[in-house]
């Protein structure tokens, strides 16, 4: 029942998938932490009323399964985008949208109330004594937020970014519900022709358990090397 | 659309998702006991045994879990000559089991590590043998600290649920997938908005139950619990 000959060719057609799928997950990253960094700057500034939107944001994304997320995406976006493009006067067919904008649209939309939150912390454990210090050296805001904050605040995130990134990895592989090949729906497509199933997704599993080593790897390397000697 | 039809019909699913979540949530839990145990007693082999099923549950999708139940079950019955009992309910209940466990064993460990170092010594030298010390000094501390976070793990699991319907267990969201070819597809958007506020409705009702245990549970905390939920997704 378990045949040992197939791994080796699941293997290359699965790792064909590696890069795409790392793309993604890269470009997903980005872009949620940037607007997660938006949201925990409005939260840590204390915007009036952008704060309780982020709030309301943050609740709805955490509530609802990313798989419902990304079908809601997938039969709701093409129609907005459809719908703002024509409000500023573009001709443009939303149905022609490639799967892999829907999934990258629906997943920064879930990570993102992630990140903030990882942000959040992360701004939370900067010591403000060291701004009341930097602000008696006369540094402006900005100057404190360049030189001071953001290289403490960055290596305090790493380890939870490395952990949001592995999480993006994982959740890329809900895409093949929307017909988007990651490394998930390439071992699916190649114990489809084969009928190897469980060969298949060992070795899937095998390939993504590898990639979380490398991230947690290169996380903690980085850490160190940027970590403050004190 | 008719809601009025649809809403009923969702709901005649959740008892089964239900009964999904609640035995992955038992099963689960006593797995991370379990795991949790060998990874803090550091025995040689089986500790890195453990190491590795909480690394497997942790970086490979919960699809990809449930698929390899689903499939793998069967083999592993075949071996010990059982007869093939597997339904994709049990491969599901199995695979979120599995996933649970993991996941809550990275709860319970940092949790059981976050007491602090002196009761440890105390419960020590006054020989208290291992499980006289969990029961009686550490777990009442533990739990305080561990259940922002065992919340977390219960809204995954609600999360993650809705993922069954890919080996073919009739939850909500199959049902749903079902009412909605019914009516042609036209109403994909708006079933997949009941979709989420019920998976919502049911989150919320899943954390105002840890809140309460929370809040009762502070008595027994000491006075800086550091008591920080690790805020992350998990798929």
């Amino acid at each position: 029942m378990f045949d040992i000959d197939v791994l080796l060719p699941d293997l290359r057609e699965i790792l064909g998938a590696v890069p795409l799928t790392l793309a993604m997950a890269l470009a997903v990253f980005v872009l949620s932490t940037i607007i997660g960094s938006l949201f925990a700057m409005v939260e840590y500034r204390r915007v009036p009323v952008l704060r309780q939107l982020v709030v309301a944001y943050k609740v709805a994304f955490k509530g609802v399964p990313m798989v419902v997320v990304i079908f809601l995406a997938y039969y709701g976006l093409p129609s907005t985008l459809q719908f703002l493009t024509s409000l500023v006067g573009v001709d443009y067919n939303g149905h022609s949208t490639p799967n892999w904008v829907t999934l990258i649209v629906a997943l920064t939309a879930c990570v993102a109330a992630f990140q903030a939150e990882v942000v959040k912390g992360a701004l939370n454990s900067f010591d403000t004594g060291q701004a009341d210090a930097a602000y008696s050296l006369g540094y402006k805001k900005s100057q404190l937020f360049r030189r001071v904050m953001l290289p403490q605040v960055i290596v305090a995130a790493i380890p939870d970014l490395a952990n949001s990134f592995m999480v993006i990895m994982k959740a890329l592989s809900l895409g093949f519900a929307i017909e988007v090949v990651d490394i998930f729906a390439q071992s699916q497509l190649t114990a489809a022709l084969n009928f190897y199933y469980l060969e298949a997704f060992l070795v899937a599993v095998v390939i993504y358990m590898a990639i979380a080593y490398a991230v947690t790897q290169i996380a903690d390397r980085t850490e160190r090397a940027l970590r403050v000697r004190t | 659309m008719d809601l009025s039809i649809m809403i009923p019909e969702l709901l005649s699913a959740l008892p089964l998702t239900l009964a999904i979540t609640f035995t992955a949530m038992v099963a689960g839990f006593v797995l991370a006991l379990i795991a949790t145990t060998f990874r803090v007693r550091r025995i040689p082999v089986i500790s890195h045994l453990a190491d590795l099923y909480v690394s497997y549950a942790r970086s490979v999708p919960v699809v990809l879990q449930l698929f390899v139940a689903f499939y793998g079950l069967p083999v592993f019955v075949d071996i010990f000559g059982a007869e093939d009992f597997v339904s994709p309910t049990v491969a599901a209940i199995l695979g979120l089991s599995l996933y649970h466990g993991g996941y809550l064993s990275e709860v319970l460990r940092p949790a059981y590590l976050a007491v602090e170092r002196g009761q440890h010594d105390a419960a020590d030298s006054l020989g208290y043998s291992f499980r006289q010390k969990l029961l009686c000094v550490l777990a009442p501390q533990a739990v305080h600290i561990a259940l922002p976070g065992y919340g977390n793990a219960i809204i995954y699991l609600i999360h993650n649920v809705a993922l069954v319907m890919y080996i073919g267990a009739a939850d909500v969201m199959a049902t749903a997938h079902l009412v909605m070819e019914r009516d042609y597809n036209q109403y994909q958007f708006e079933t997949y908005l009941v979709l989420a506020v019920l998976y919502s409705v049911l989150c919320l009702a899943a954390w105002l139950i840890v809140r309460y245990f929370e809040l009762r549970s502070a008595k027994f905390a000491p006075r800086a619990a550091p008591a920080r939920a690790t805020l992350m997704a998990s798929v």
